[in-house]
């Protein structure tokens, strides 16, 4: 059964194309992920929600039509926003109590406090909490409202790892209900973790972003042209060249905290700053493993040297805490656990 | 989507636990209670001084109160929250009203004792009283409508208290300058008006056409909320 069910849908605004015509079906108890730039979340938040009218394209809900004028009325379906509020002096019970008598919901109060681990709190009032804390009380009115299609702007942003715990079991537990999500972010870490299928959606159209990489043989293939690539090279030359507008800046290996790929091009984070390279992933793995590097992810390769943190959110979903300024999240994949699990001498 | 009273109800409730934790509304609440203080040192006040406190009751906790509790859900951005829960507009300006109504009924009661007003005609004035909170819940509603903040909605505010909050002192300028006439057709004036007159013996046959101004005055109101209101994207 699809919940949600995105036809043809198609924004411009002026004389730029904000994202071309794309269609995007969710069917129940899936858990999807829009990875995309503020602006273009924006522009999808206003049409599903009615602020804006669907010029070209429709929006269908349950198999029913999206209009303008019903998302208005009652959206069918529960939506977060990052920068939604509370109620500053209200406590997180009194904050459930009004939820509750507002959807008319089934859910006790308990139930869901502990769902976001919020019993601690629940005399506390609004303003009082920390910012993870307000991000889960803003999580647990989409528990009470329970609807069969959540949509999340930005749910973890900032928060510290006990929230992203409890929004990863939260969403396990609404796949298992049947229930879908989807997660609209600037993150792809984010994006990766805490669903099983992304998408990125740009001015070039929405395109699938593979999350499990598709075969073992291809990550041979690299080991084997490793060798041949060191000995091809009689002068051992190092550094990384990326490429800012006209420059080409060379970075030494060590400097560079992880790559990523996207649109079809890598980039080299340093000091939480993103350069774009030239060379394709593969190609960086290559040149870069004998420093170190790693690649945890098909999109991803990580400066083992600036691991700081394995997380294990559940059995088969895995990040790296780096040791940078920013500690970025790298999205590490289950078969490469078991690599890197070899690598450190865990097994 | 169907009116639902329990809605209405818990938003009412919420509002009632948010306004009573609210330092900055529950200070200002008792202010015009001590105009009823002053009225009350007086052993046989004119019915004036009772409309005091009463007129400022309307302004600051009718309009008021209404304003405010509808410009902080903009400014503390829960008002979309709303919106799209199953609560229609009308379910959630509803709850407000009845929270200001009860607040307002409360306070007139209870500065009323304090005052030591009677009226002489308690279901006349009570009826004047009604319409009058009706044109200000109205007034209030568009103030909440229009701005987006609670300070913006208290700064707004200030010309109207002067106007009908204070404006049964301005009387004794009317009687001076002719041009000002037109301001004994404003609902506070009228409405005292009325209750003088009530005191003096008028029944029903004598004040109805000050209850009519009033009325039509609320009506006004009321109608220039429901333009707002459908040219506004109450949530932006």
């Amino acid at each position: 059964m699809t919940v949600l069910h995105i036809q043809n849908l198609e924004k411009q605004s002026e004389d730029a194309i904000i994202f071309p015509a794309f269609s995007l079906e969710v069917a129940e108890g899936q858990l999807v992920a829009i990875h995309s730039t503020t602006n273009v979340r924006s522009v999808l938040l206003h049409l599903l929600i009615g602020k804006t009218v669907i010029s070209n394209g429709e929006i269908y809900i349950h198999n029913e039509k999206l209009s303008r004028r019903k998302a208005r009325e009652h959206l069918p379906f529960g939506i977060s926003f990052l920068d939604e509020g509370y109620y500053e002096r209200l406590t997180v019970r009194e904050h459930f109590t009004f939820y509750q008598r507002l959807y008319g919901s089934a859910h006790s109060i308990d139930e869901v406090l502990s769902r976001v681990q919020l019993e601690s709190v629940e005399h506390k009032k609004g303003r009082h909490l920390t910012f993870s804390e307000k991000k889960r009380l803003k999580l647990a009115r989409l528990l009470i409202e329970d609807p069969d299609l959540m949509v999340l702007e930005e749910p973890d942003q900032n928060v510290d790892v006990e929230t992203k715990r409890v929004l990863l079991k939260i969403f396990r537990e609404q796949q298992h209900k049947q229930k879908s999500i989807l997660v609209l972010t600037g993150n792809m870490e984010s994006a990766i973790t805490l669903t099983d299928q992304v998408y990125r959606l740009d001015e070039k159209g929405l395109e699938a972003f593979e999350v499990e990489e598709p075969a073992q043989s291809s990550e041979e293939e690299t080991q084997g042209s490793d060798r041949e690539f060191d000995q091809s090279q009689p002068i051992q030359f190092n550094k990384i060249p990326t490429k800012v507008n006209e420059k080409i800046i060379l970075f030494d290996p060590p400097e560079i905290d992880y790559i990523e790929s996207h649109s079809g091009q890598s980039h080299l984070y340093i000091m939480s700053e993103s350069f774009s390279c030239v060379f394709t992933l593969a190609e960086l793995e290559q040149r870069l493993q004998p420093y170190g590097f790693f690649r945890c992810h098909r999109s991803y390769i990580v400066n083992l040297q600036k691991v700081r943190e394995v997380v294990t959110w559940t059995r088969n979903s895995y990040s790296l805490i780096l040791d940078d300024q920013k500690k970025s999240e790298i999205p590490l994949s289950k078969s490469k656990m078991a690599e890197l699990k070899g690598m450190l001498g865990l097994n | 989507m169907t009116y639902s009273l329990r809605r209405v109800y818990a938003i009412f409730q919420k509002d009632l636990k948010d306004v009573l934790k609210n330092m900055f509304i529950t200070t200002s609440l008792p202010v015009p209670l001590v105009f009823a203080l002053i009225a009350s040192r007086d052993p046989n006040p004119p019915v004036e001084a009772h409309f005091m406190f009463i007129n400022l009751v309307l302004v600051m906790i009718t309009a008021f109160l209404q304003s405010a509790i509808i410009a902080e859900e903009k400014e503390k951005n829960t008002l979309r929250g709303l919106m799209l829960s199953p609560a229609t507009t009308l379910e959630i300006l509803n709850g407000k009203s009845l929270l200001t109504f009860v607040f307002t009924i409360v306070t007139i009661m209870v500065g009323a004792a304090i005052s030591g007003y009677e009226p002489a005609n308690l279901w006349l004035v009570a009826v004047a009283f009604l319409f009058s909170i009706f044109f200000y819940l109205a007034l209030g509603t568009l103030i909440g409508l229009y701005t987006k903040s609670m300070m913006e909605a208290s700064v707004l505010l200030m010309p109207i208290l002067l106007v009908f909050g204070f404006g049964t002192m301005h009387r004794a300028f009317i009687e001076e300058y002719a041009f000002l006439s037109f301001t004994e057709y404003f609902p506070n004036i009228q409405l005292l008006e009325l209750a003088e007159n009530v005191q003096t013996g008028a029944g029903i046959a004598d004040v109805w056409p000050a209850l009519t101004i009033i009325l039509a005055w609320s009506i006004v109101m009321f109608l220039l909320v429901i333009i707002v209101f459908k040219r506004r994207e109450i949530d932006e």
